[in-house]
């Protein structure tokens, strides 16, 4: 995956929320709704979110514990949903379904063991994002007045794209991939506890002297979600054969190392599939009681475990901050 | 350097007005007096406070900065009663604030000034209506409103020269009218704006039943109260921002 040599090559620092107030951040809406996905689903009776008809809408829990977040921190979202997976991705895709299906075999069998904590574990890897949970959320999102916009393709490069723009201030993403993308600033750990990460694409430039080029084909030698690196080469050494050769074909070349797809995936992250047809609206207007009645009547999600997030809402939306005075 | 001898009782109600909001706060230390600025971590109320060098019985200070655990200094403060002294010295060397009262001395440890949340910018309020009313007043009206909902409307009545205290809960309404016979000053002019009542309650009790208040209110704008203690001496000023009505 290469996400542990990103985060050793990029500019990472904690900080305060009051520092991110006010500002609009183009979250990468599948990899924020997997996270609380899988919370929701690792800690929550099923009971909870699964209808009469038996559709699992874990993600319409996850959504209303995850906004509060945003909205209390006075950070604007913005959710960038995936379009079409792009064929690269398509044997990463292909082998996390692999994945899905093969944790899905050993839950069936943790659950006959009766081995509940093996079995909360494998269900969250079994989670996947079904056309219900997709359409649903964005269902909630229309109630509560939460911008949305649709990528191309990846969701995230879309987010990193906006950002480069300026028409957003962050992109929103646990994944270090924003970086490759070429967002300026970056927010992690939105959907955890404690202060944001920020991962400053300028700094991380500057710490090793690079380009956004060079910083690409780093990676790639590396490996990124699109492609395997080459073995045994991590960030130190694809950053100094990168200082000494030049670029990544000059570095393979010199090196005798092969990486499949190079050039595509290269293309991928400078040039990727976005779009400028969006518009974002963040004056936000939320009808909260609609969305607590779609939720819970139409959705049928016990009431007791969403209204806690409903009332934050509520509250974070309601009370305005002395600063807009200031 | 700061050494200044005070009464109990004035300590605690300067700590007071200033813990309901915040757990932790920057002192300054001015030539003549000390001086809190503090907002809630969700920039929702404000307190700011001076404490004139005459309220004390000795003061000398040289305009440094000190940053106090609040829940601390307020438990030694309880520690006296109301008429004891509190001795306070401050150790620049070491940053402890050496406190002596009735026989008891305690060394509290001081918080680095620069990890406390950045003192707030007061906001620009140019207010349309002013009332004074007693502090037993306010309290009885926040009381009553509390038993129905967790907000509440302040509003002036411009035409009946009248200052109301209301909140509408789901089955249950309180309206608490004040007229000119009940109220020490009205100065009529629009004003309507709606409040959490969390942050209410605690300003609220840190306000003197006996202080006179002074509100001043505007449509949808934030709330300020201000009076005084110490007897006349300690100034609070509270700031508190609106939420938004609905419809």
């Amino acid at each position: 995956m290469g996400n542990a040599d990103l985060r050793q090559l990029a500019a990472l620092s904690e900080v305060d929320w009051d520092e991110v107030a006010g500002s609009v951040v183009a979250v990468d809406a599948h990899n924020w709704l997997y996270r609380y996905l899988t919370t929701t689903v690792k800690w929550t009776n099923d009971a909870v979110y699964t209808t009469a008809a038996g559709e699992e809408v874990a993600n319409l829990v996850g959504v209303v514990q995850g906004l509060p977040k945003f909205f209390e921190h006075d950070l604007t979202p913005v959710f960038v949903f995936d379009g079409g997976v792009t064929e690269l991705k398509d044997d990463e895709v292909a082998a996390r379904r692999e994945q899905r299906e093969q944790a899905a075999e050993r839950l069936a069998a943790a659950e006959e063991r009766g081995d509940a904590v093996e079995a909360a574990r494998l269900e969250a890897r079994t989670q996947r994002l079904t056309d219900v949970i997709l359409e649903t959320t964005r269902d909630l999102l229309a109630h509560l007045d939460v911008p949305v916009v649709d990528a191309p393709a990846e969701g995230e490069a879309q987010a990193a794209y906006m950002a480069r723009r300026g028409d957003v201030d962050y992109a929103g993403s646990e994944d270090y991939d924003a970086l490759l993308f070429g967002a300026p600033y970056t927010l992690r750990q939105l959907t955890s506890e404690g202060r944001p990460e920020l991962m400053d694409l300028d700094a991380t430039f500057d710490r090793h002297d690079i380009s956004w080029e060079g910083l690409i084909d780093v990676a790639i030698l590396c490996g990124t979600d699109f492609n395997p690196g080459v073995d045994g080469v991590g960030p130190k050494t694809a950053l100094r054969a990168i200082a000494d050769h030049g670029d990544l074909w000059a570095a393979l070349d010199a090196e005798g190392w092969q990486v499949a797809n190079a050039d595509r995936v290269r293309n991928l992250f400078r040039d990727p599939p976005v779009t400028d047809d969006y518009a974002v609206d963040t004056d936000i207007d939320p009808d909260v009681a609609a969305a607590r009645a779609y939720v819970t009547e139409q959705w049928e999600v016990e009431a007791d475990e969403v209204e806690r997030g409903f009332e934050r809402i509520e509250d974070a939306l309601v009370q305005t901050g002395l600063d807009r005075w200031t | 350097m700061f050494k200044a001898i005070v009464s109990a009782s004035t300590l605690r109600d300067a700590l007071d007005s200033v813990s309901v909001l915040v757990d932790e706060c920057k002192v300054r230390l001015n030539e003549d007096g000390l001086s809190i600025r503090a907002v809630d971590p969700a920039n929702v109320g404000m307190v700011d406070l001076s404490l004139d060098a005459a309220a004390f019985e000795s003061y000398e200070a040289d305009g440094g900065v000190i940053g106090v655990n609040l829940a601390r200094l307020e438990d030694i403060a309880g520690m006296g009663n109301a008429g004891d002294l509190v001795h306070l010295e401050l150790d620049e060397e070491t940053r402890k604030l050496h406190i002596r009262i009735d026989g008891l001395s305690y060394t509290l440890a001081l918080i680095d000034p620069d990890s406390i949340r950045q003192e707030p910018d007061i906001p620009d309020l140019d207010l349309p209506a002013e009332i004074v009313v007693e502090g037993n007043q306010l309290d009885r009206g926040i009381t009553a409103a509390d038993m129905v909902s967790d907000h509440i409307d302040l509003r002036v009545d411009e035409g009946a020269e009248t200052f109301h205290i209301e909140a509408e809960g789901d089955t249950d309404d309180v309206d608490f009218e004040m007229g000119p016979g009940d109220l020490i000053h009205l100065e009529a002019g629009p004003a309507d704006s709606l409040f959490s009542l969390d942050y209410l309650k605690d300003m609220n009790k840190a306000i003197p039943g006996d202080a006179e208040v002074t509100v001043e209110l505007g449509e949808e704008f934030p709330v300020k109260l201000h009076y005084e203690f110490a007897e006349g001496l300690g100034q609070v000023t509270f700031m508190l921002a609106p939420r938004i009505q609905s419809e």
